[in-house]
């Protein structure tokens, strides 16, 4: 159990992908199986290395293998029920993409996740709460963040009036916007709320890290947040202009987990 | 069995003679009549607007002589039948027979034969073709079991092959395009502008969709009422285009207006009033009633006639790539049908051989066994009935496997058949 190292899985879900794109190019049942079966076993060769190593979501290399792990769950749902979909396409490259930036990060902690404002190391129930309250938040914004992608996608396909049933399969543009939609509006009270249970250990620590760069960043990320909830539904900013802006907060909570660690010369 | 598919179609005979020979409905029941009393057989006759065929057959008793069908005088049939001379009807039709007419049929079921591959109502059309004829007592055990055949082939076609995927009319089509804007129609307003006779197609299937409501706008009031009351709508003043273009979710355009009624300038000022969600129009108006410009995918999905031509076209080369795979089916449950038959056919020669062998067999030995009585342990007896048993089987077996294997090659089995019957005088 011990050897299953990161390279397991992420060459898992590669294989997945590729099997992906070649049921996109030729369809057939045997390689969707193949894709399911390589997903399903980077799935179970994560779930086996987080189980052992038991990374801390203190760390950005914790968080963003744990995050992946929660997407990668998404990917066979969504495969399973929706098989005709052109759904891993979408969502495979995003789980690759935080398991090898959670690799760029390192598993060693960095020198603030041992500092007192660090309210994730703090062994408390509340630490835990205020850890998985923003990894749902996230969650929330990374499935926004591919409906945002699949929006684009569709919006072009209709713009060059491909033909029904060529190319990508994909949701009408009325569902993805709903299921964008819906990310988003459970998103942000989960981020509202693991921010202010954050605030809270932060008060008993005395205020003492709040000059910290990930309590800063998402600070950032909580108006950019708010900021895109008003325009989706105070503007009524819909379509394509709600799906770039999706993309954007979403860049930006990439920013917010990397620059903080990147900026204290972690990684290296 | 012998089979005959006798008839004409599209591709070999023009319109003006097919309407000719067709048979209408109240003319079929007479046509079965008179096919199944002048010719002693089994009749289905399948008249289409794109083809007229008699499907005629009987059941070779093998134990009698066997009595050929004759084609040419169904053909004559077909001429006297509808008045018409013979040398104007006899060089457009063509005969199959035999095997040619099981895969004719087969191919036909399939929609490999029609006019547009792949079109879903042929398998119909056979289906109660063959139903009417049932109706009229013209089919017997060779028709009921081809036929049934036939829809278990056409079925298949359809599942196993992408031969019957898409949509072929441009009505439909425009579904296609609708479904890839918009997930669910309960809460979604039609506006259907002019009354064109394609709109009214269209309209059809928007229907099966299911929208909360549909307007109906025209300049005429009149012409607007009547679309609205034949498509359960609600028609709308004209001068209230903007607003009602502004509120509506699904646009169908189909007016006779000579240049656009809806210029980029003036979408413009209604896409500033419009707070749902994208607004989808259907220009099937020629010339078309809406700039193309507007167009831009996200809030706004024009489509208009070539658009959807192109579906049209799309669908039509796809399914031709798929025309060899359905063949190669064709094919298959052709000769599995013709193995079929002639299994049925020769199972009971062989069972009849095997009873009469076996009862000559049973007379003989205990002839024999009578002479010895008393003479004969009762280990002696089962020998001696063991031999002759075991005699019995490799006479019998011979003949039996060549029969076989003549059927599963698809032969047909007819010559042995004969043999048989005339070695073993099965016929008495």
């Amino acid at each position: 159990m011990e050897r299953i190292t990161i390279v397991c899985f992420l060459a898992s879900y590669a294989m997945a992908l590729g099997l992906e794109f070649l049921n996109q190019i030729r369809p057939m049942r045997l390689i969707y199986w193949l894709a399911l079966a390589f997903g399903s076993a980077g799935l179970v060769a994560q779930t086996i290395f987080l189980a052992v190593q038991q990374p801390p979501l203190s760390w950005q290399f914790g968080w963003m293998l744990f995050l992946a792990w929660i997407l990668a769950v998404f990917y066979l749902v969504g495969s399973v029920h929706h098989r005709r979909l052109s759904w891993g396409l979408f969502v495979l490259p995003l789980v690759l993409g935080l398991v090898g930036l959670g690799a760029a990060f390192g598993r060693r902690p960095d020198s603030s996740a041992s500092s007192s404002a660090d309210v994730l190391s703090i062994p408390t129930a509340w630490g835990m709460i205020h850890g998985w309250l923003l990894m749902l938040a996230a969650v929330g914004l990374c499935v926004g963040f591919l409906a945002s992608l699949m929006y684009l996608v569709q919006a072009h396909r209709l713009r060059a009036k491909t033909l029904p049933g060529h190319g990508l399969r994909l949701w009408s543009l009325e569902r993805i916007e709903a299921m964008n939609r819906r990310a988003i509006v459970l998103a942000f009270p989960l981020l509202t709320a693991g921010m202010l249970v954050g605030l809270v250990l932060m008060f008993q620590e005395n205020l003492s890290g709040w000059t910290d760069p990930r309590v800063l960043a998402s600070v950032v990320l909580w108006i950019a947040f708010a900021v895109l909830l008003y325009l989706r539904f105070g503007y009524h900013l819909r379509g394509r202009p709600a799906a770039l802006l999706t993309i954007l907060t979403f860049v930006l909570l990439v920013g917010c987990l990397a620059l903080p660690h990147w900026g204290q010369g972690g990684g290296r | 069995m012998n089979l005959l598919a006798i008839g004409c179609s599209y591709k070999t005979t023009p319109i003006e003679v097919r309407e000719r020979l067709a048979f209408k409905d109240d003319h079929l029941s007479r046509a079965h009549t008179e096919l199944g009393a002048g010719f002693d057989c089994e009749a289905v006759i399948l008249s289409t607007c794109n083809r007229v065929e008699i499907y005629a057959g009987c059941v070779l008793d093998d134990l009698k002589s066997q009595r050929e069908l004759d084609a040419e005088s169904i053909v004559e049939f077909f001429a006297d039948f509808h008045n018409m001379p013979l040398a104007e009807v006899r060089p457009h039709l063509y005969i199959h027979r035999q095997a040619e007419a099981v895969r004719h049929l087969f191919r036909v079921a399939a929609s490999l034969d029609s006019m547009i591959v792949g079109e879903g109502q042929i398998a119909g059309q056979v289906k109660r073709a063959y139903e009417q004829a049932v109706h009229d007592d013209s089919v017997g055990p060779l028709l009921h079991t081809l036929f049934r055949h036939a829809r278990q082939v056409a079925r298949r076609v359809r599942t196993e092959t992408g031969i019957a995927h898409g949509h072929v009319s441009v009505s439909s089509a425009a579904v296609d395009y609708v479904k890839q804007v918009f997930d669910h129609f309960d809460d979604k307003t039609i506006l259907v502008l002019g009354a064109g006779k394609m709109g009214e197609l269209t309209l059809r299937h928007l229907r099966q969709l299911k929208p909360r409501r549909i307007w109906v706008a025209n300049r005429s009031p009149e012409k607007a009422q009547a679309v609205a009351k034949g498509c359960g709508g609600e028609a709308m003043p004209w001068e209230k285009l903007d607003d009602l273009l502004a509120r509506a979710d699904i646009v169908l355009s189909t007016t006779g207006a000579p240049e656009p009624i809806v210029t980029r300038e003036r979408y413009q000022q209604i896409d500033a009033r419009r707070s749902g969600g994208p607004l989808v129009i259907l220009d099937i108006a020629v010339p078309r009633d809406f700039d193309p410009r507007i167009h831009d995918g996200d809030r706004t999905c024009l489509f208009n006639i070539d658009d959807l031509k192109r579906i049209r076209e799309a669908t039509l080369a796809d399914r031709l790539k798929h025309v060899d795979p359905a063949e190669a089916i064709v094919n298959q449950e052709t000769k599995a049908f013709l193995k079929d038959w002639a299994r049925r056919r020769h199972g009971p020669v062989i069972a009849r051989l095997t009873q009469d062998f076996e009862s000559k067999r049973r007379e003989i030995v205990s002839e024999l066994l009578g002479k010895l009585n008393g003479r004969l342990t009762d280990d002696d007896r089962r020998r001696i009935e063991g031999a002759f048993r075991l005699l019995l089987n490799r006479l019998l077996h011979g003949p039996i496997t060549a029969l076989t294997e003549e059927t599963h090659t698809g032969g047909g089995g007819h010559t042995l058949l004969d043999a048989l019957r005339k070695l073993f005088r099965l016929q008495e």
